[in-house]
């Protein structure tokens, strides 16, 4: 499940280098706004869904405005900050309106959980795979084998040189965040009736993410995925053999163990030194 | 101007005291005081060193427990406490700087983020030791208005510290790997090395800090150190601007008094302190200091030509012989490499004296800077040796080469933008040898000594290339044939024994080319480095070298005088595309 906000991390990092540090508030967003189409307004689940997806994708355009576009090809971390930024100020605002509890969200497939040999799961935890198995082939796909995925590559390699070619560079990274956010979207979705919503739920989240995007390496979309599902089982296990305390530790520690010896990631491809 | 700056600020905290006994001003200046020592350090990591961390509120907790541990449990000094805890977390620093720093830029602010969240949980969780989420009480807590000089103090002594360091050897180290870790690393330095040492300072700083903030409360709780805390301290620092002096001071200031003067909006405090980022970002790129720091004093009156006649040989001369630099030969056999299946180099072998001066030469894209970058340690091979007197080098990294004595410039001249022409002549004379960072913290009578040799050098150098007239101006101000020319002096510095060029004549005027021809022949006549000079202008390969290689397609074609080379078939045939 954390391979799909992981993925978010990919899209915009494939794209332009850079990535919404606050992709976590995003999820959260999405979440919060799910919650308000199909609890508070009570709209049915399908129309809130799409609302929400477009409200996210909104959103997504907004960072990239405000945050990501002035700060583009400034050598400096200012994009990684004012990111940071507008996840705090999202977080705020998701505050003021939805208040500061948890609450629960409803949903047809968390009625009743599936006993499979004494482990109890719900229809739900099933979905997010195999919807992040989903997402991640669409994903490869629209990078791999359509024109305007392989022109989001180019300027990653080389915006100068894709400008030059007649890509709209701005319009390029801003489909990215659009998509990233998207994702992140369909992530809070699909958590929400597990997680139950709350407006500080972002941070934990998007750092467990860029966890796996590390391990799996930032620049592998099928690395991120699996990683993402192996991190999840070690939590797990960690969580039921050891204690819930120890679950933020290990995974931790296995990101340390991967930086030190592959920094680029389980299936990342090793980037070249440019001198 | 800024000394009147410093005065009123000293004579503010001097005077809060004296028209105020109300314990509440004096929390809030104490307050500022701490933030001011943590943010004074993480201008080492950020302002000077590059690096952005979101995790330093761990470094805090970690100096606040150690302290309050040592003092309630133990029994120790207070003095003692903030001692260990000072040494604690430079001491976790560096192991957190050791893994972390293997990646910079957006994993290291990431994996920081995830530090301060882990040491947060484990202050919750490790209820027998930590107290859990109630944390630790009854620490002894001085009256406020005596401790308010500790602080006051205390955040004066990092300012100073600060100053300290960057006027040393490794307050440039830390701009030179900001600048370019690619140019440092050429001149001996690892980069990671460095950093490692920035982010070590930087926790020391937070947790002397730590430890000084739990006698404010007499109580230490999780609390207090939440990404958030990261967050604040990360914004006073750029809020205040990064990378100067003073910066930390009116940023902590700031960001203190701010929240207590908006109390009645404390729901908004993250959208107050977001916003402040975005603005700070947007519009203080420098921050409030930057902004009002006034501008140098414009161009030197006149640029002086440089001193032709001057005796440029002796720039090379007085190397630390050890005896063998006569007979050692760089030697490179049956090198191998290629980038995604196309061969950039293909069984080349060439060996370089230790004297004269040998030109690599070929049509574009022929492997040049490829094979300038293998003997420099920027590619490794993927076979064949590069010997440097005898020992393999191929493989190693950079700076370990450059150690050895192989100094290089790059194609696109590499300057240190942020230092003065003088520092960076100063960066190369150093090389990795930096001394203590604490002797340099502390600004100790040997560091200072070794401070103005270190400069009266550079000026040497700077005045035999003609540049003395800019050494005190920023390298970014430098004309690009001047950056050329900066960039060799800094090689020089090293006293190499070889010393790669890579293009220096690109971009110069002929009059410029017909200088740089001067200084070559005088530097390789006059006992200097041996150089390998890649370069275009065959006017200038033609007059200075003693031998060339020819190479395309990543092969020698031909290799020797340069009559014999000049007349030979296959390099005609490489050029003009005819077949002789």
């Amino acid at each position: 499940m954390y391979g799909l906000v992981a993925l978010g991390y990919h899209i915009t990092w494939a794209t332009s280098r850079t990535m919404n540090f606050s992709q976590g508030h995003t999820v959260m967003a999405g979440a919060v706004v799910a919650y308000g189409f199909f609890v508070g307004l009570g709209w049915p689940l399908l129309p809130a869904c799409v609302a929400t997806l477009l409200c996210l994708a909104a959103f997504g355009a907004a960072i990239e405005r405000l945050a990501v576009r002035p700060f583009f090809r400034a050598a400096s971390p200012a994009w990684l900050l004012s990111t940071i930024a507008c996840g705090i100020i999202t977080e705020n605002v998701a505050m003021l309106f939805f208040g500061k509890d948890a609450r629960a969200f409803p949903s047809p497939l968390t009625q009743r959980p599936i006993l499979v040999g004494g482990a109890g799961f719900y229809l739900q935890e099933l979905l997010i795979p195999v919807v992040g198995f989903l997402l991640m082939g669409g994903v490869q796909l629209f990078y791999h084998r359509t024109a305007y995925g392989k022109q989001l590559k180019a300027v990653a390699w080389n915006p100068e040189a894709a400008g030059l070619m007649g890509i709209h560079i701005p319009r390029a990274v801003m489909s990215a965040y659009v998509l990233s956010a998207l994702l992140a979207g369909v992530a809070g979705i699909l958590l929400a009736p597990i997680l139950n919503v709350a407006a500080t739920m972002g941070t934990i989240i998007g750092l467990k993410a860029f966890a796996v995007a590390i391990i799996g390496g930032l620049t592998s979309a099928p690395g991120i995925v699996v990683a993402g599902l192996g991190y999840g089982l070690v939590e797990s296990f960690v969580a039921g053999y050891i204690s819930t305390g120890a679950r933020e530790i290990v995974g931790f520690a296995l990101v340390i163990l991967v930086l030190i010896v592959r920094p680029w990631g389980l299936l990342g491809s090793r980037p070249t030194r440019r001198v | 101007m800024a000394r009147i700056g410093w005065v009123l600020l000293a004579a503010a905290a001097a005077a809060v005291p004296v028209f105020t006994a109300n314990t509440y001003y004096l929390y809030v200046v104490v307050s500022a005081g701490l933030l001011t020592v943590v943010t004074a350090g993480l201008n080492v990591l950020v302002g000077f060193s590059g690096q952005t961390s979101l995790g330093h509120a761990g470094f805090y907790a970690i100096g606040a427990y150690t302290a309050a541990l040592l003092t309630v449990r133990a029994g120790w000094s207070p003095w003692l406490a903030v001692l260990a805890a000072i040494l604690v977390s430079a001491l976790v620093g560096a192991g957190v700087a050791g893994a972390a720093l293997r990646v910079s830029g957006p994993y290291l602010a990431m994996v920081t983020i995830a530090f301060g969240i882990i040491v947060e949980s484990i202050l919750v969780e490790w209820v027998s030791v930590t107290g859990g989420p109630g944390g630790i009480f009854n620490i002894p807590k001085p009256p406020l208005s005596r401790y308010y000089w500790v602080v006051v103090g205390a955040a004066a002594l990092a300012l100073w510290l600060v100053g300290n360091l960057r006027r040393s050897a490794w307050g440039r180290a830390f701009l030179a790997v900001r600048g370019s870790d690619v140019a440092a690393e050429s001149l001996g330095l690892s980069a990671y090395y460095v950093r490692i040492m920035a982010f070590t300072v930087s926790a020391g700083f937070a947790g002397a800090a730590g430890g000084m903030f739990i006698f404010l409360n007499g109580y230490v709780s999780p609390d207090s150190f939440t990404l958030q805390t990261s967050i604040l301290f990360l914004l006073a620092l750029l809020f205040g601007g990064e990378g100067t002096v003073a910066g930390p001071a009116i940023g902590s200031l700031i960001l203190a008094i701010l929240p207590e003067l908006l109390t009645s909006l404390a729901d908004y405090r993250l959208i107050l302190y977001g916003g402040l980022l975005m603005c700070s970002i947007y519009w203080l790129p420098a921050g409030v200091v930057g902004a009002f720091r006034r501008k140098g004093s414009g161009e030197p009156a006149a640029e002086r030509p440089p001193t032709r006649d001057a005796p440029a040989a002796s720039l090379g001369l007085d190397r630390d012989g050890d005896g063998d630099g006569k007979t050692m030969l760089l030697q490179v056999e049956g090198v191998s490499l290629s980038f995604g299946g196309v061969a950039a180099l293909a069984d080349v072998s060439v060996t370089i004296p230790a004297h004269g001066i040998h030109a690599v030469i070929g049509p574009n894209g022929a492997g040049k800077t490829t094979l300038l970058n293998a003997l420099s340690g920027y590619y490794a091979p993927d076979a064949g040796a590069i010997r440097l007197g005898g020992q393999e080098i191929a493989g190693r990294p950079p700076y370990a080469i450059a150690r050895r004595g192989v100094a290089r410039t790059f194609q696109t001249a590499q300057v240190f933008g942020e230092l003065s022409v003088l520092e960076n002549v100063a960066v190369g004379i150093a090389g990795p040898r930096l001394g203590g960072v604490v002797p340099a913290l502390l600004g100790l009578p040997s560091t200072r000594r070794k401070e103005v040799e270190t400069r009266r050098s550079a000026l040497a150098l700077l005045e035999l290339a003609g540049l003395s007239d800019w050494a005190d101006r920023p390298a970014d101000a430098l004309p690009a044939g001047f950056r050329r020319r900066l960039e060799i002096v800094r090689a020089l510095a090293r006293r190499p024994r070889f010393l790669l060029l890579d293009e220096p004549a690109a971009g110069l005027s002929p009059t410029e080319v017909k200088d740089l021809d001067a200084h070559l022949t005088a530097l390789a006549r006059g006992g200097g480095p041996a150089i390998v000079l890649v370069e275009h202008h065959m006017d200038l390969v033609m007059a200075v070298s003693d031998q060339i290689s020819v190479l395309d397609y990543g092969r020698v074609i031909a290799s020797g005088a340069p009559e014999a080379v000049r007349s030979h078939p296959a390099v005609i045939e490489a050029y003009l595309g005819v077949a002789a």
